[in-house]
């Protein structure tokens, strides 16, 4: 669904990506990995339009992509589910969500979307009409994806969304996005916390230097010794006593 | 005290003129992260251009208002465009560009002034209107412009909050206003949302200037005044903050009523700075504002 080819970037005279090469297939789940200044905010920031890749390209369904501006690229059905921190403070629940929809000028259908994300987090529902800056930072991150979800994407992107979480609202909410990805979403999610990514993710890719360094299933790269090494300091099964998140 | 009354009235109707002006400063700022400076030549531009639909068409006076309200609007999302959208996507605020665009209002200012008077001349011109005799409430005798300012006012000050709060082309000016980006990632057509946030704002200056006509005479450097003392007034309020804008309208304006009443009439404009001083002095973010990070 989703074809980086060779993809190039960064900012000013600052070269952050020297040739991604990365696919995600329909319904497919992948994780985009890597440490800090590695450049996994600048691919997704040249995958949904923000910044113009300087080489390379980016086709969304057979539609080349890059360089189209960002709202044209969510009209698309590729909808990217910022930070948690990223969600409007000054507006509620309800009102961030309807900018999320915002692609959407059909009234019928945005209630419907709406409920659809109410259904999944009913505790957006229950504070459908309190500001967004007093809720938690769990709420917000689901406040978040429920806005991704409101632009009825075919794909969604995912900002580090175990970002400043505690491990178990981490676990929570991505039970939930399990769920939403065995309803046909097909989903890329860019974090750091690498064993969480890979218990949800059937694909993964590391980031390094700017170019894909490892890539192969969750389940090898689980037990890859470089990234067990590097990013886990031992191996996901000890952690988690085999916990499956796909329940 | 029927003397401070009437101070009062007249305070109040000409600070709801700066509030106004001063609304589409804020709002502007807060949408666009610029300091608009040439603001006051969007307000004289609407007096002139009201002006010439008054004569032309000779329509009721809320009409008057409402048609140069957009063209007015159209003339500002016209300069935005094609002046200040190449500095504003270059990164507002504290950048190059950012500072680039306060040095871009004044220049505009000055065209401004200069391309009325090309079409205009620098003669002062009276508003083709005539609204019959002067109303009395209680003891007090006032012109009927004061009415339509009032009403006016109301009207638009509502129209904007039910604009902003309702519609979804008002969400999307609420979005762009707190963060471009986010917007965008949202399907919101950022650049379009933001001509359209520069148009209102243009519109609330013209009504300004078509409301404030019938009293004063119509010229060229009508604006330079009412820029200064408008920007005073969204500081006060808090500068970006929409009701803000309008209270600090108000206080402004009665500040230099009730000044040039009691103290003296000669030396009417320090009185509006006064206040500034003594605002920024107590309460810098202005009486509504908050503290306010640099924007994303």
């Amino acid at each position: 669904m989703l074809e980086i080819n060779n993809l190039e970037a960064g900012y000013g005279s600052v070269q952050i990506l020297n040739g991604v090469t990365l696919n995600v297939a329909k319904t497919q789940i992948v994780a985009l990995l890597g440490g800090n200044g590695t450049g996994k905010s600048t691919i997704l920031k040249a995958i949904s339009g923000l910044i113009k890749p300087t080489a390379g390209t980016i086709t969304f369904n057979g539609e080349r992509i890059d360089g189209k501006r960002p709202n044209q690229i969510v009209r698309r059905g590729l909808a990217q589910v910022t930070q948690s921190k990223e969600a409007y403070p000054g507006m509620t629940v309800e009102e961030n969500l309807r900018v999320g929809g915002f692609v959407n000028n059909n009234r019928a259908s945005i209630r419907r979307n709406l409920e659809r994300v109410y259904d999944h987090f009913p505790i957006l529902k229950e504070r459908r009409q309190q500001l967004s800056g007093t809720l938690s930072g769990g709420q917000l991150q689901m406040l978040c994806i429920g806005r991704g979800l409101m632009s009825e994407p075919k794909m969604m992107l995912l900002d580090e969304p175990s970002a400043a979480l505690a491990p178990q609202i981490v676990l929570d909410i991505f039970r939930i996005i399990s769920r939403i990805c065995r309803e046909g979403m097909t989903l890329l999610i860019v974090e750091q916390n690498v064993r969480m990514a890979l218990l949800l993710a059937q694909y993964g890719c590391v980031l390094k230097d700017g170019v894909i360094h490892i890539e192969g299933p969750a389940e090898d790269l689980i037990h890859d010794d470089n990234v067990r090494l590097s990013y886990l300091g031992g191996t996901v099964a000890d952690r988690h006593g085999g916990q499956n998140l796909q329940q | 005290m029927q003397y401070f009354i009437d101070l009062v009235v007249v305070g109040l109707s000409i600070g709801l003129v700066y509030g106004l002006v001063a609304l589409g400063i804020s709002l502007i700022y807060s949408g666009l992260d610029i300091v608009h400076f040439a603001h006051g030549e969007i307000y004289m531009f609407g007096a002139f251009i009201g002006m010439v639909v008054a004569e032309t068409l000779s329509l009721p006076f809320p009409v008057t208002i409402a048609i140069t309200m957009i063209l007015t609007g159209f003339l500002g999302m016209v300069i935005e465009r094609v002046f200040y959208r190449r500095l504003t996507r270059a990164g507002g605020g504290y950048t190059f560009a950012g500072m680039g665009m306060i040095i871009c209002g004044f220049g505009m200012s000055i065209t401004l002034q200069n391309l009325a008077n090309l079409i205009w001349g620098a003669k002062a011109k009276p508003f083709p209107v005539s609204f019959g005799m002067p109303f009395e409430i209680g003891s007090m005798v006032l012109p009927q412009s004061y009415l339509w300012i009032f009403g006016s006012a109301m009207i638009l000050m509502i129209g904007l909050h039910l604009f902003l709060k309702k519609t979804r082309l008002g969400l999307a000016v609420r979005a762009v206003a707190h963060n471009k980006d986010i917007a965008y990632l949202m399907g919101i057509n950022v650049p379009m949302t933001i001509s359209i946030t520069f148009g209102v704002a243009c519109g609330m200056a013209a009504a300004a200037g078509v409301l404030v006509a019938p009293i004063n005479y119509v010229q060229v450097l009508m604006g330079i005044g009412v820029l200064v003392k408008a920007f005073a007034a969204a500081v006060v309020g808090g500068f970006g903050n929409l009701p803000g804008a309008i209270l600090g309208g108000l206080l402004v304006g009665v500040t230099e009523s009730l000044g040039a009443g009691y103290i003296s009439g000669s030396y009417k404009d320090i009185y509006a700075f006064m206040l500034l001083i003594i605002v920024l002095m107590v309460r810098p973010s202005g009486i509504l504002g908050i503290d306010t990070r640099v924007k994303a």
